[in-house]
């Protein structure tokens, strides 16, 4: 696990819930929310795929780390890690 | 730490992460987005089909839709997002083109004076205005500007705001304001003689920014989708079976009693049966509790089939909402129906695609009608009021078609079968009290009760009409079941 595929597996969630959005030029270090067409609820989506497809949970006040690939790299990179020790 | 997650296996049948009440378009947006993140779900009709007001039925060998006359919502090309029914088709994961909306060809308001037509270019419908009331061109404009900046969707919105206030305080001709309360109102208010401003800004923008449409074979094009979704994911779902009581204990639904006697347990229960009616279903309810908060509002709806293409009787419109005076006057009615108002819907008349057509033409009318008078009648009164009913609607609607009334002989002629549903059909087949249609005018937009896993979804929640009920449930099940959880 690297922090490249952790932003992988981050598109690939979006891919599946926003099937309609352009996915070929996210820009990692800009927020998602500026370059897509993403809202609340969506971000919502992203949490709960986290969890159901890789057990990770992400508490409601750490939302916020989602909101940009980089920044989605960083925080969710030692929750993959922790979890491939487990 | 998050909570130890109880896995579905571990429920015996009797124990559900969430019980959902009601199959209709709230409780079917709500059950499949708890099944989509691994919730064990009961999804529970009293009915024997789904979709609530927005059932269907099959009559001399065709099927019908109950409620449906117009999906609201339709986007406008390349509006993204910013449309309600996009956002729901992502919530729901549904392909947008798997609903198979057709645009409607284009509608009208008739009033006395004034014929307004309206088609899913928002800029048209403007330009009518303009055209019918110019001196109220900047005041409307200045109306319009409010409606965007008011976020009719917010959980947070009061619900109790006079909307024919607040276009008492924008414009100054009478008229506009009744002709814009006017088809509002038919889609979506509780209240007699107004509607709350949150709901006429979303039906607003439901009617008339975005726009009308439907998909050919109506509404289990919707339903379909959603119903193989949630079973694929392994939702269950048990029909004829209602609840009957809610057995609550400190603060919380302890068990939920059914009408053959089982008892369920549920973490969570969403009702989407209605504020009242859901008070009632507590173990502690009396009957006539907060009878006050049933709505008035409950109409009479007749449907005729007839061998002939309406455009062919030279009817090009797909609805038209028309009232014969300068007042609009939505309230119950002293008689069992009032036939001077009302809604004609023509499903023929949206653009399907190659040219493909309903086999037979259909008009539909729905008038205001009285829960009262009509329950009162005994059996053979309902079947001859009925006919009589529907007569003196047709009669008054047809005078709003475009030579209408010259063609009401051979549309009796043609006319091969005749469908009526009636406040107490509404009330039998959805449990409705007074066979109310848009819910009680007690609103909760967040879905909250005093009952800290009891939440409420659909109408009652402020959020109308098909694309609404279904966007409550879907905003239940993640605020108050999966978010935080
Ligand atoms: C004639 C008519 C025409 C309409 N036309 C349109 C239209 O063209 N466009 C539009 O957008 N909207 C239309 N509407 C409005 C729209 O149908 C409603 O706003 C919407 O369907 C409400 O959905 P709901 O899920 O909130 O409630 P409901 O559809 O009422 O669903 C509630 C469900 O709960 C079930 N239930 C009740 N009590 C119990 C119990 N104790 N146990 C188990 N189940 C129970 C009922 O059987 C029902 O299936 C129309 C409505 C009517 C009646």
């Amino acid at each position: 696990m690297d922090k490249e595929k952790v932003k992988q597996i981050v598109l690939d969630i979006i891919a599946e819930i926003a099937p309609d959005e352009d996915l070929t030029d996210v820009k990692p270090e800009i927020r998602l929310r500026d370059q897509l067409d993403l809202d609340s609820m969506d971000f919502l989506d992203i949490v709960m795929e986290l969890r159901k497809k890789h057990g990770i949970e992400v508490p409601e006040a750490e939302y916020r780390q989602l909101e940009s690939l980089d920044s989605s790299a960083e925080y969710l990179f030692p929750k993959f890690e922790a979890k491939a020790v487990a | 730490m998050p909570k130890a997650r109880r896995k579905p296996e571990a429920l015996d049948g009797q124990h559900f992460e969430v019980v959902v009440v009601g199959a209709g378009m709230a409780g079917l947006a709500s059950a499949l987005r708890l099944a989509m993140f691994g919730k064990s779900v009961l999804l529970l009709e009293k009915h024997y089909v789904v979709g609530g007001l927005n059932s269907f039925f099959a009559r001399g060998g065709r099927k019908f839709d109950v409620g449906l006359h117009a999906v609201t919502n339709f986007p406008p090309k390349g509006s993204g997002k910013a449309s309600p029914l996009i956002r729901l088709c992502r919530q729901l994961r549904i392909p947008f083109e798997e609903l198979a909306l057709s645009p409607q060809s284009f509608s009208r308001i008739a009033f006395p004076d004034v014929d307004l037509k309206f088609d899913n270019e928002f800029g048209f419908f403007i330009s009518e205005v303009e055209r019918l009331f110019p001196r109220e061109q900047d005041r409307f404009q200045k109306l319009l500007r409010t409606m965007e900046a008011f976020d009719a969707y917010s959980p947070e919105v009061a619900g109790d705001v006079s909307a024919r206030s607040i276009l008492g305080e924008h414009l100054q001709e009478p008229l506009l304001i009744e002709i814009l309360l006017c088809p509002t109102c038919y889609y979506g208010s509780a209240v007699e003689n107004d509607i709350d401003f949150a709901s006429f800004v979303m039906l607003f923008d439901a009617i008339f920014r975005q726009g009308l449409a439907r998909p050919l074979d109506g509404i289990r094009r919707f339903l379909n989708p959603i119903l193989k979704r949630y079973e694929e994911l392994g939702g269950k779902r048990r029909m004829n079976l209602g609840v009957k009581h809610f057995v609550t204990k400190n603060d919380i639904v302890e068990r939920i009693e059914l009408d053959n006697g089982e008892i369920i347990f549920a973490d969570h229960v969403i009702s989407t049966c209605g504020v009242v009616e859901t008070e009632r279903m507590l173990s502690s309810a009396s009957q006539d509790e907060n009878a006050d908060d049933v709505s008035r509002i409950s109409i009479l709806e007749s449907i005729a089939v007839f061998k002939k293409q309406p455009a062919d009787f030279g009817w090009e419109e797909t609805i038209v909402f028309y009232n014969d005076a300068d007042v609009f006057r939505y309230e119950r009615p002293d008689e069992l129906t009032d036939p001077r108002s009302g809604v004609i819907c023509i499903p023929n008349n949206y653009r399907y695609p190659n040219g493909e057509q309903m086999a037979e033409g259909q008009l539909r009318v729905t008038c205001l009608a009285n829960y009262e008078k009509w329950v009162a009648l005994d059996e053979n009164s309902y079947r001859s009021q009925k006919e009589i009913c529907r007569k003196a609607m047709l009669e008054v609607a047809l005078g709003y078609l475009p030579n209408g009334n010259s063609m009401a002989k051979e549309l009796e002629e043609r006319t091969e079968l005749l469908d009526i549903f009636s406040p107490r059909t509404i009330k039998k087949f959805t449990g409705h009290l007074d066979g109310a249609l848009y819910g009680s005018p007690r609103k909760s937009r967040n879905g909250s009760t005093r009952f800290g896993n009891l939440y409420l979804a659909g109408a009652d929640q402020g959020y109308v009409g098909i694309v609404g009920a279904m966007l409550g449930g879907v905003a239940v099940a993640n605020n108050r079941i999966l978010r935080g959880d």
